[in-house]
């Protein structure tokens, strides 16, 4: 008898999330199979490789990054270099500058450069706060507003502060919605439900599930990321079925393999590769557990990322 | 110099002795000389002034308050006394330490749990009949309803001249020919009273007789009137005390009585129990505590009521947690905390009324229910008897709401059983306006979901202002406030109102009770780290239940009947039960309340030796589960952290109000 495949498709699919407007404007999710399960159903949209700058300027970056960027001096020119970089398909903005415990920015002076990246660039925009829920609740609130008309994705909506985000981004200002949750499908669920409630639409929800660098508690990342996907798909459960996004650059960079340098560890070898290799290994592993769209800063990283989609796809 | 000398000693003196004066509501007070520099809950303890300390004194559960009158207290302000109640005097008593002569108002609410030992009606139906019903199902499931005692009725002739019998000889001859029994033996108490009694009633006596091996044993010689024989039976809870008195040959109750445990101010849940016990002296502070200040003052009281010496009481049966029953004995406790969690027993065979100083007939013995592990104790077992389970072939649980909460789900075939630590949210600790199921606990309450209002059912008389709210009318609350969308699944307050305020750290909270319609000093609020502390108990809960049932690969759908026992009071409202996810979703007429299943357990147990044999069996067959080396239990205790569940198609007879 001869043999015949049974295809693995779902009957339920992971919400299709459009980001951006225009010609340039991106759609994450829509999938009915697991991640790169191509051979079982076509995958529509493939996951979306986004490029990070921050508000701080490029001071504390790796040389490849700096070279990447010479001759900027401008948040809007960075924003505009980091929109051209090969295999990107969005930029993320962090607003990092604004963390009371850091520079301590206003939110007005982070509101420039938001508009400034807004007016330069074509491609889909996410803006990212500093990670203070205090700061970020009014910042992010000021960057849906600032960014209005543009369909920019807010990251994001966390359990302490989901009220004044979501509400600007998700129902004031018409902007997406980014939900973060710490690894844990019950909690990440769970404020899907408080956001939902509020009455954001679910299709203007993208989760990041929380993550970490490879070989940091990252098997609990890999789990909370499958059970998600099982969830959403296998049982069809629409409190989970938003698309998930990963900023992997910050967890990647942030570590002793990225951080050592070459005189305290000569055997580890160049220190930029080191930090490639976990930015690129980080965020491979987290698009083959789930994830819709992942946020790098390195070009080689992006270069590489967005060609392993390609040739998987 | 000198002059200097003398101001010196003196403040000195001061220093070494001042009096601590705790002043009551009513006026009276209690004084005491300490040191400078003691704490003074620990100073209040010593002096048995009953202040409230569900976390033993650590500052975390903000219980403890009293009232700053006049003198020197150095304390410290902490989170659980606002700036306005600090400006009025009000001071945590676990963080304030005593620098000179100081006098400190002791509030009622700190004293609550001391509330008036009860001795209760039965002149009330309901009560009676949840005994009568729990000894007929046993009864028809086969149980013999027998124990080792028996009256009989002896005439003898009195001595003379030429009948120079003595008296044991006299009354053993006659217990003989009336009993048909061979070996007779008496008790050191029945041969003190002997000649007084025989005399007194010109040898026409009732002899109160126990099985012995193939002879009896003749614990008591009563005037020929007195024709009853009166058993105990005690259920020992970590936060409430309750007991019955009945007749070992009807089961009649005769009479009943409930108390809070005398331990509570050595902390409010079992591990700070034991972690006092760990401390000098904490063995015999906690036994004593137990017996001298709760059960003793208990019997005497009901048998006062019934008329009768508490050494008629000759048998009793205590049905306890296993770490009750450990520091009832004075047996150390503490490996009943540490891994791998081993009691010191299991079942006890040889503990007698006089070892262990309990107020009744000296030679009574005492019967505890046997244990199944560190935190499944003989309160489980005895109420497993009088649940059924083991008598019916359909799937049925059991759940025993207490400090701890546990549960036992099976049928005739299988029993498991395990326990979760819900903390004392169901009995009032743990939240900021609780307190126990007494006078002035608000235990039933709806809200208006238009308004926001609530209207509310007291426990006490006419007229009694609310003082707080004990665990079913937090239950009620929370499913009232879920259900009006006033607050989030995750306990947050997301509507506002006048009711409805958020302190300086942003922390909402639901005014129960203005000031003015309150009987306390303040507003009864309840404020989200109430809320959230109750959604883990809740959480603990219900992740038990789905831990343990899916760990047999069964669903809720195969419950058949689900009861409920414990001491959150049968005003437990089982639909608001559901509509907050405390227990599965199945149809409400499933849900049964049994009462204070430990309790009428110790009542089978003590009135029937086939009963008490039962309870031996079932409990060795029963199967323990360790929740906490469950690898799911995490994962459903976080999935059940919300309202009414993560996976709300669990629930989904749950609604809320469109508003």
């Amino acid at each position: 008898m001869p043999f015949n495949g049974k295809s693995g498709k779902f009957n339920a699919s992971i919400n299709t999330v459009e980001i951006g407007c225009g010609e340039k404007a991106i759609k994450i999710g829509g999938e009915n199979v697991l991640p790169f399960y191509t051979f079982d159903a076509a995958i529509e949209n493939a996951p979306k490789v986004g490029v990070m700058i921050s508000d701080l300027g490029l001071d504390n970056e790796p040389a490849g990054v700096k070279a990447y960027y010479e001759g900027c001096t401008t948040i809007a020119e960075v924003a505009k270099k980091a929109a051209e970089m090969p295999g990107a398909d969005f930029v993320c903005l962090k607003l990092e500058g604004a963390d009371p415990n850091g520079e301590n920015k206003s939110v007005e002076e982070c509101i420039e450069a938001v508009k400034a990246v807004v007016d330069a660039i074509d491609v889909p925009l996410v803006i990212a706060g500093c990670k203070h829920v205090e700061k970020d609740n009014e910042l992010l609130n000021k960057a849906a507003e600032a960014a209005q008309g543009k369909n920019v994705l807010i990251l994001a909506a966390k359990e302490e502060n989901y009220k004044g985000v979501a509400a600007a981004a998700g129902l004031a200002y018409g902007q997406k919605v980014g939900a973060e949750s710490a690894v844990d499908i019950n909690l990440a669920k769970q404020l899907n439900v408080l956001i939902s409630k509020m009455g954001v639409a679910q299709n203007n929800i993208v989760m990041n599930v929380g993550s970490a660098a490879v070989g940091y508690g990252f098997e609990y990342v890999v789990s909370t990321m499958d059970r998600t996907k099982a969830a959403a798909l296998g049982q069809g459960d629409k409190d989970v079925q938003m698309p998930i996004i990963t900023p992997v650059a910050d967890d990647a960079w942030n570590v002793k393999e990225a951080m050592a340098s070459e005189a305290d560890m000569p055997a580890w070898g160049s220190q930029e590769a080191r930090g490639i290799g976990m930015e690129v290994s980080t965020a491979a592993s987290v698009l083959a557990s789930g994830s819709n769209a992942v946020i790098l800063k390195h070009p080689t990283s992006v270069a590489t990322i967005s060609k392993m989609i390609k040739d998987l796809m | 110099m000198c002059l200097y000398v003398f101001i010196d000693l003196n403040i000195l003196w001061r220093l070494i002795m001042p009096n601590v004066t705790f002043r009551y509501e009513d006026g009276t007070a209690t004084v005491v000389a300490v040191t400078a520099g003691e704490n003074l809950l620990e100073v209040a303890r010593k002096a048995n002034v009953a202040i409230d300390a569900p976390c033993s004194g650590n500052g975390s559960c903000g219980k403890c308050k009293v009232k700053f009158i006049s003198g020197e207290l150095n304390t410290e302000k902490t989170r659980h006394i606002s700036d306005e109640d600090f400006a009025a005097g009000w001071r945590l008593s676990c963080v304030s330490t005593v620098a000179g002569d100081v006098e400190v108002l002791v509030p009622d609410i700190a004293s609550a749990y001391k509330s008036r030992m009860k001795v209760a009606d039965l002149s009330s139906k309901e009560e009676i009949a949840i005994f009568d019903r729990a000894k007929q199902d046993v009864e028809e499931a086969g149980i013999a309803f027998e124990n080792d005692f028996s009256i009989v009725e002896l005439t003898m002739e009195a001595p003379t001249l030429e009948d120079t019998m003595p008296d044991n000889e006299r009354v053993i001859w006659a217990i003989q020919a009336a009993a048909g029994v061979e070996k007779v033996k008496l008790t050191y108490q029945v041969l003190k009273k002997l000649p007084d009694v025989l005399r007194e009633n010109e040898f026409q006596v009732n002899a109160v007789l126990k099985k012995y091996g193939h002879g009896v044993m003749v614990y008591d010689i009563l005037p020929p009137a007195e024709k009853k024989i009166y058993g105990l039976a005690i259920d020992i809870g970590t936060t409430t005390v309750s007991a019955v008195i009945l007749d070992l040959t009807t089961g009649e109750l005769a009479a009943k009585a409930s108390s809070g445990n005398g331990q509570i101010r050595y902390g409010a849940d079992v591990i700070n129990r034991i972690i006092e016990s760990q401390k000098d002296g904490g063995k015999e502070k906690l036994q004593k505590a137990i017996i001298e200040e709760t059960l003793n003052p208990m019997i005497q009281n009901m048998c006062r009521s019934i008329g009768i010496d508490s050494s008629r009481v000759y048998h009793m049966c205590i049905a306890s947690n296993t770490t009750m029953n450990h520091l009832l004995m004075g047996v150390n406790a503490d490996p009943l905390r540490m891994e791998p969690y081993i009691p010191a027993f299991f079942e006890t065979d040889n503990v007698d009324a006089y070892d262990l100083g309990i107020q009744v007939h000296p030679d009574a013995n005492i019967v505890i229910a046997p244990n199944i592990g560190s935190y499944v104790g003989g309160d489980i077992t005895a109420g497993t008897l009088v649940s059924m389970l083991w008598n019916k072939e359909e799937f049925n649980l059991f759940i025993d709401l207490g400090t701890n909460g546990e549960l036992v789900f099976g049928n005739s075939d299988f029993m498991m059983s395990c326990a979760c630590s819900a903390g004392p949210a169901f009995e009032g600790g743990d939240i900021s306006c609780g307190m126990r199921a007494t006078d002035g606990a608000i235990e039933a309450c709806t809200i208006d979901a238009q308004t926001m209002e609530p209207t509310f059912t007291i426990v006490g008389g006419e007229g009694q202002k609310p003082v707080g709210l004990c665990g079913s009318g937090i239950i009620d609350v929370i499913a009232e406030l879920f259900r009006c969308n006033i607050i989030s699944p995750k306990g947050k307050f997301i509507r506002e109102g006048k009711r409805v305020r958020h302190d300086q750290y942003g922390i909402g909270s639901y005014v129960l009770a203005f000031k003015e319609d309150a009987a306390g000093h303040k507003d009864i609020e309840i404020n989200e780290v109430d809320i959230d502390n109750f959604i883990r108990a809740k959480g603990a809960i219900f992740s038990a239940i789905c831990t343990m049932i899916t760990s047999l690969e069964f669903d809720v759908s195969m419950i058949e009947n689900v009861y409920v026992a414990g001491g959150i009071g049968s005003g437990i409202n089982m639909k608001n039960a559901v509509q907050i996810g405390m227990f599965p979703d199945v149809e409400l007429d499933k849900f049964h309340y049994i009462g204070n299943s430990s309790l009428t357990g110790a009542y089978n147990m003590a009135l029937s030796t086939a009963a008490e044999e039962k309870v031996y069996e079932l409990a060795r067959n029963m199967t323990y589960m360790e929740l906490s080396t469950e690898p799911g239990y995490m994962d459903e205790f976080v999935a059940a952290c919300f309202l009414p569940h993560t996976n709300a198609s669990l629930f989904p007879s749950v609604v809320q109000e469109d508003i």
